[in-house]
């Protein structure tokens, strides 16, 4: 059955300055990091279209590292998601922990890594627009002159006009910062599986804060997995210019502005997509009208969670 | 690619396509098709097996990622002391898994107790892989608890 497949090259990169020297000797070789997004692929074994050298990170010991202070989180590239999720699961933002706690079972969380989830090919996972909405930073490595470079990037920067997450030529996230935010409604939703059914599926995360019936820096994500990252200022701009409660007639118009963008942007998402954004859009105003008409009168609406 | 590793208490070294999965590595190069799914990869939960101890997913794991480490099947956990922990939590507890998850609920249960998880958020999370509605949330954490008790007291009379 499997005649003629070659065994591809496994190399195992100790640091990252071994790392470099392997990239540089093989610049087209596959990284492999938890492996949860490649194995799950159903073509994945026996492939010919799987390359020939594979660079394994997980023995990279500085991808490992996890740092905290009083204003954000730092995270290895390699760091799990159980990892995350027992080291800062009462510091972090609710909704990242929401979006880790939507994967599923331990079973996948204990192998997936944040890096991983950041860079799958050809396909978005529910991370980047989590981290979109966080304001999150990454550290980007990358090959130039033969050296090996870093640079500090917002997610947003990473993203290209298709939605898609890109790294420049031979680069990996290194390293996640991620913000404690103060934004005191955060809310994440995933409806259909991403993995299994990456047509149909849908995620949205949004992170804002309400004061006084409007929302200061609201940011919006809608990610579709086989499409990518739909994310605009100009939405976020329209959220932050409205003043809660919503009717239902101001609910329309919010709602047919953001399917003007996101059909702009990703013309070919399916019909139940198209449904289940509608849903959760929904989900959102109504959390936020409810805010803001049970936060009691000495109380700044938003905050009374 | 040669790799060194132990598959049920056997010290191997086995010649493989290094991206082989360990689901396939157990059916086609052990010939354990009878308790190890392969699913190519659809998150089914029934080819569960024990890596070092805990549960992992065999179809999500190359050859190159069991180097050196151990690897555990039902069909060699099921004559170990600690299966008859989780038997007799069953029977206390009075619900048993259907034959075709009892393989792979019965290593996530062993992770679980191994772990001494207690939470009941947690254990349910793990338990989340299979999807055989067979048994319910309760009993799952009854089931983990009492295992966990069963398991103190005997290493409790062995020292």
């Amino acid at each position: 059955m499997y005649e003629g497949l070659s065994s591809p090259n496994i190399h195992t990169p100790k640091s990252l300055g071994e790392y470099a020297s392997i990239i540089l000797h093989y610049p087209t070789s596959s990284l492999w990091a938890g492996g949860t997004f490649i194995m799950t692929r159903p073509d994945s074994y026996p492939s010919r279209m799987m390359n020939a050298e594979i660079v394994y990170l997980g023995d990279v010991e500085e991808l490992h590292r996890f740092q905290r202070n009083d204003r954000f989180a730092e995270f290895g590239a390699m760091v799990t998601l159980d990892g995350i999720l027992n080291t800062g699961k009462a510091v972090l933002p609710r909704v990242l922990i929401d979006n880790i706690l939507t994967i599923g079972s331990r079973l996948i969380t204990r192998r997936a890594t944040i890096g991983g989830t950041i860079c799958t090919k050809n396909f978005t996972t529910s991370f980047p627009g989590t981290l979109l909405v966080l304001d999150a930073t990454a550290e980007v490595k990358f090959i130039k002159k033969k050296r090996l470079h870093s640079r500090w990037m917002q997610i947003t920067r990473l993203l290209d006009r298709n939605g898609r997450i890109q790294l420049p030529p031979q680069g990996i996230i290194s390293r996640v910062r991620i913000a404690f935010s103060e934004k005191n409604c955060q809310y994440f939703r995933e409806i259909g599986s991403f993995m299994l059914d990456p047509e149909n599926s849908v995620a949205v995360a949004f992170a804002a804060t309400l004061d006084q019936d409007i929302l200061i820096n609201p940011k919006i994500a809608f990610t579709y997995p086989s499409h990518g990252v739909c994310y605009s200022r100009d939405i976020d701009s329209i959220f932050s210019s409205l003043r809660f409660p919503l009717d239902d007639s101001e609910i329309h118009t919010l709602e047919s502005m953001i399917f003007t963008f996101i059909e702009s942007s990703f013309p070919n998402i399916s019909p139940l997509q198209r449904t289940r954004t509608s849903g959760i859009v929904h989900q959102i105003i109504d959390s936020l009208n409810e805010m803001t008409l049970t936060a009691s009168p000495d109380v700044p609406a938003g905050y009374s969670r | 690619m040669k790799i060194d590793c132990t598959i049920d208490g056997k010290t191997l070294t086995l010649s493989l396509n290094s991206d082989k999965p360990l689901s396939l590595i157990l059916r086609e190069n052990m010939g354990d098709d009878s308790q190890v799914n392969h699913c190519n990869g659809s998150m089914c939960g029934l080819c569960t097996v024990l890596v070092d101890g805990k549960a992992m997913l065999a179809c999500m794991v190359p050859a190159f990622e069991i180097r050196g480490r151990t690897v555990t099947t039902f069909d060699s956990f099921r004559k170990t002391r600690n299966m008859k922990d989780i038997e007799k939590a069953y029977e206390s507890v009075g619900r048993f898994p259907c034959t075709e998850c009892y393989a792979s609920r019965s290593l996530i249960f062993e992770s679980l107790i191994d772990e001494g998880v207690t939470d009941p958020e947690t254990i349910l999370k793990e338990l989340s892989i299979v999807r055989c509605p067979c048994m319910d949330p309760e009993d799952e954490i009854m089931i983990v608890h009492r295992g966990i008790e069963i398991r103190r007291k005997r290493n409790v009379r062995r020292s």
